[in-house]
C-alpha cells in the first residue's frame, strides 16, 4: 500500500503569539508539525505497519520546514518530498494546485491530510486536492481500517459516527482525535538522517504562474477582544432569583 | 557591522540530532512520566510500564552503536536527554543516567568485542544494568572495597556486600567491583559482569530515601557467586581504572540531572509567581520576586554552561577531569539553592506535596552525595589546579 501524507509546518501554538501593527509576530524558531497532519502520519504508519507498504510525506514550504519533514521521517515515514517555496502568502487553493501537479503522475492507494492546519484552520486544501485529482474524498476521519484493498473511514458526522468505504485511490482528511501520534525514538531520529528526501521546485512540477496566483490574502491580524466581565449578585436567594429573572427576561430578552 | 563568526558554536547551541532528541525527551517526559511522578514518589518505585517505554524510546542505549542495536547517538545526546527527563522526574533521570553513563559506558570502553556483541544489544533493548562499587566501609575511599574474587578453575568466586546500588531493584546485569588480590591493594580490583539469576547473588534491603525515591537503591549480596572468566570486564587488576574513569564521565551525567531538577523547579516557579496574586497583583510584579527569579535563571544558566562544556570536552576527546568535577559540584549547589528558593516563592503551597516543588528540593540533595561527594569533587579540582 502506498500512502502519501501531506504535511505542513505551522507555528507552535504553545509558544506566545503577539500581534503588532496588524502583523503576527512569532518566534520563528518554534515551528512544528501541524498536529492534524501528525495524526495522519501516525495513522498511515499504523496501517502500513499492519498491512505492508510505504508512507511518503509531502510538504510545501521554505528551507526551514525541512526540520518538520525530518520529524515525520523520525516518526517512521519512509521517504519525503519537499516542494520548496519561500512564498509564505500562499492560500489553500494554491497549495492544492501545487499538490495536484505533484500527484498528477504518481501512483498511490491513498492520500491523507490533516483535516485542517493549526495556523489558518481553513480546512480547504484536502478537499480541493481531491477535486483537482478527481478522486473520492472523506473528511474528518477519527479512525481508519484497511481490509482487502479498501479503506473504511470512521468519521465524525453531525449526529454521530459514520463508517464510509473509501475506494482507492482516495483522499481522507484526519482529525487529531484519531490517535496519539508517536514520539520519535532515538532510533527513528538517527535513521531519519539517512532517508531519502526529494526536493522539487514548483518549476520542476511544471506549475504555471496562473495556478500560483493567490486569490485570497490575509489583510491583517487583530487581537480578540477580551470577554466582558460577568455580573455578580449577592444577597438572599429569593432576591437574587428575582434579579436574575429580571435580567434574563427584560434586560437581555433571553426568556 | 561586526563580523559574524559561526565557526565556533555557542555552548548552548545544539546540533539537529541533539535538538530532536531534546524535544523527543521533553515530550516523553511530559506525556509519559509527568502523570506518574507523584505516585511513583509515594510508592518509591518506578512504574514497570515506564521502564519498557524508556527502552522503546531508545533512551537506555543512547551511545551504543547501531551495530550493537543501540541508538547510535553521542555522549552529549545522553546529557541532553538526562537533563530533559530530570526536569520532570530526577528518579527517572538517574535511572537512565546510570545505564548510559556508567554501565553502557564501561562496556563500550572496556568490553572485548565478544562482550560487546553479547551484552550491548541486551542493555540497549531489554535489561537494566547496575554499577556496584560502594560498600558499607568504602564510599569516597572506593579502593578500600572488601568484596573478594577468588580464582577457581575457569571461574572467579565472588563474596561481599555492596551498598547504595542504584537501579538494583530493576537491574538484571550488574557490574561488580571485587578484589582478586587484596595484598596488592587497589591493583587487585577487577570488574565483573554478574547476572542477577546467578546462584548466591541477591538484591537485599531497599533504602527508604529522602529524595529520588522512585529510583531504587539497594544492598547487593554476593555469597560464593561463580562468575566465568569471560565475564571479567577489562583486565584483571585494572578494575580501579574502569571504576574511576567511568565515574569521571558519570559526573557530567549527574550535573545534567541537577540542572534538569533546577530547571523543573524554576519553570514551575515562573508560572506560579505570575499566577499567584497578593496585594492586588501577581507576585512576579514585585521587584523583590523578579530579582529572585533572575538570580535563579542566572544560576541555572551558569551550571548548564559548566555541564555542557564538560560534556563537549569529553565528546571531543579532550581533557575534562577538572571541568566534570566543577560541573557536578556547582550544579548540585545550584539545584539545592534554586529548589529551596522555589519553595520560598511558593510559600505554604511549596511545602505541601500537592505542588511539585518540595519534591524537586528533596531530589536535589543527592547531587552533593553520589558519584563522588562535593568534597571529593573539590579535592579533584584542587589537585588539578595545584599540580
Amino acid at each position: 500500500m502506498k500512502f502519501y501524507v501531506c504535511i505542513k509546518q505551522v507555528p507552535d501554538v504553545t509558544a506566545p503569539l503577539q500581534i503588532k501593527d496588524g502583523q503576527l509576530l512569532q518566534d520563528s524558531d518554534r515551528m512544528i508539525l501541524n498536529a492534524y497532519d501528525a495524526s495522519a502520519v501516525e495513522e498511515a504508519l499504523v496501517l502500513t505497519e499492519a498491512h505492508g507498504g510505504e508512507v511518503e510525506v509531502v510538504l510545501i514550504g521554505s528551507e526551514k520546514s525541512k526540520e518538520t519533514i525530518r520529524k515525520a521521517l523520525a516518526m517512521g515515514a519512509h521517504t519525503a518530498t519537499h516542494i520548496q517555496t519561500d512564498d509564505t502568502g500562499l492560500d489553500s487553493a494554491v497549495y492544492a494546485r501545487i499538490l495536484a501537479s505533484f500527484f498528477a503522475d504518481k501512483e498511490y492507494d491513498y492520500i491523507a491530510c490533516g483535516k485542517q492546519a493549526q495556523d489558518t484552520d481553513s480546512g480547504l486544501t484536502g478537499g480541493m486536492l481531491a477535486e483537482y485529482l478527481g478522486i473520492p474524498y472523506a473528511t474528518n476521519a477519527v479512525g481508519l481500517t484497511y481490509d482487502n484493498g479498501l479503506l473504511t473511514v470512521k468519521r465524525q458526522g453531525d449526529i454521530g459516527q459514520e463508517l464510509i468505504e473509501l475506494p482507492s485511490p482516495g483522499l481522507v482528511t484526519c482529525s487529531n482525535d484519531m490517535n496519539e501520534p508517536r514520539i520519535p525514538s532515538l532510533k527513528g531520529i538517527m535513521q531519519s538522517k539517512r532517508k531519502e528526501v526529494t526536493t522539487l521546485s514548483t518549476d520542476d512540477l511544471g506549475v504555471d504562474a496562473n495556478a500560483l496566483e493567490v486569490k485570497t490574502r490575509i489583510l491583517g491580524f487583530e487581537e480578540k477582544p477580551g470577554r466582558e466581565p460577568g455580573k455578580k449578585f449577592e444577597g438572599e436567594p429569593e432576591d437574587i432569583a428575582r434579579k436574575v429573572a429580571t435580567l434574563l427576561d427584560e434586560e437581555s430578552g433571553v426568556l | 557591522m561586526s563580523t559574524v563568526d559561526t565557526t565556533i558554536p555557542a555552548l548552548t547551541q545544539l546540533s539537529d540530532d541533539e535538538l530532536m532528541l531534546k524535544e523527543a525527551a521533553f515530550e516523553f517526559a511530559e506525556s509519559a512520566i509527568k502523570p506518574r511522578v507523584h505516585e511513583m514518589d509515594e510508592a518509591a518505585k518506578l512504574d514497570p510500564d515506564l521502564i519498557k517505554q524508556f527502552f522503546e524510546m531508545g533512551l537506555m542505549g543512547i551511545e551504543i552503536p547501531e551495530k550493537y542495536q543501540g541508538g547510535g547517538g553521542t555522549f552529549f545526546m545522553s546529557i541532553v536527554a538526562i537533563e530533559q527527563i530530570s526536569r520532570v522526574d530526577a528518579s527517572a533521570g538517574v535511572f537512565m543516567d546510570v545505564q548510559n553513563t556508567l554501565v553502557n559506558n564501561a562496556f563500550l570502553r572496556w568490553g572485548s568485542e565478544e562482550q560487546k556483541q553479547k551484552w550491548l544489544p541486551i542493555l540497549a533493548n531489554e535489561k537494566v544494568g547496575a554499577y556496584c562499587l560502594s560498600e558499607a566501609g568504602s564510599g569516597s575511599d572506593a579502593f578500600a572495597l572488601k568484596a573478594s574474587a577468588k580464582e577457581d578453575g575457569g571461574h572467579f568466586v565472588l563474596n561481599g556486600a555492596k551498598l547504595w546500588i542504584t537501579n538494583a531493584d530493576e537491574a538484571e546485569i550488574f557490574l561488580v567491583f571485587a578484589n582478586v588480590n587484596p595484598e596488592a591493594g587497589y591493583k587487585g580490583i577487577t570488574a565483573f559482569i554478574v547476572e542477577r539469576d546467578s546462584d548466591g547473588f541477591s538484591v537485599s534491603k531497599k533504602e527508604n530515601k529522602l529524595g529520588i525515591r522512585a529510583s531504587s537503591t539497594c544492598e547487593v549480596l554476593l555469597e560464593d557467586v561463580r562468575v566465568p572468566k569471560e565475564n571479567v570486564l577489562g583486565e584483571i587488576g585494572k578494575g580501579y581504572k574502569v571504576a574511576m574513569e567511568t565515574l569521571n564521565e558519570g559526573r557530567i551525567g549527574i550535573g545534567a540531572q541537577m540542572i534538569g531538577i533546577a530547571q523543573g523547579a524554576f519553570d514551575a516557579t515562573l508560572a506560579y509567581t505570575q499566577e499567584r496574586k497578593q496585594f492586588g497583583k501577581a507576585i512576579s510584579d514585585f521587584q523583590g520576586v523578579q530579582f529572585q527569579l533572575a538570580r535563579m535563571a542566572t544560576d541555572i544558566e551558569t551550571a548548564r554552561l559548566l555541564v555542557y562544556n564538560a560534556a563537549r570536552l569529553k565528546a571531543s576527546g579532550q581533557k575534562f577531569l577538572k571541568e566534570a568535577a566543577m560541573a557536578k559540584y556547582y550544579s548540585s549547589e545550584v539545584a539545592e539553592s534554586v529548589t529551596s528558593l522555589a519553595i520560598d516563592l511558593f510559600g505554604g503551597y511549596g511545602y505541601v506535596k500537592e505542588y511539585p516543588v518540595e519534591k524537586f528540593y528533596r531530589d536535589s540533595k543527592i547531587g552533593k552525595i553520589y558519584e563522588g561527594t562535593s568534597n571529593m569533587q573539590l579535592q579533584t579540582i584542587a589537585k588539578e589546579i595545584l599540580k
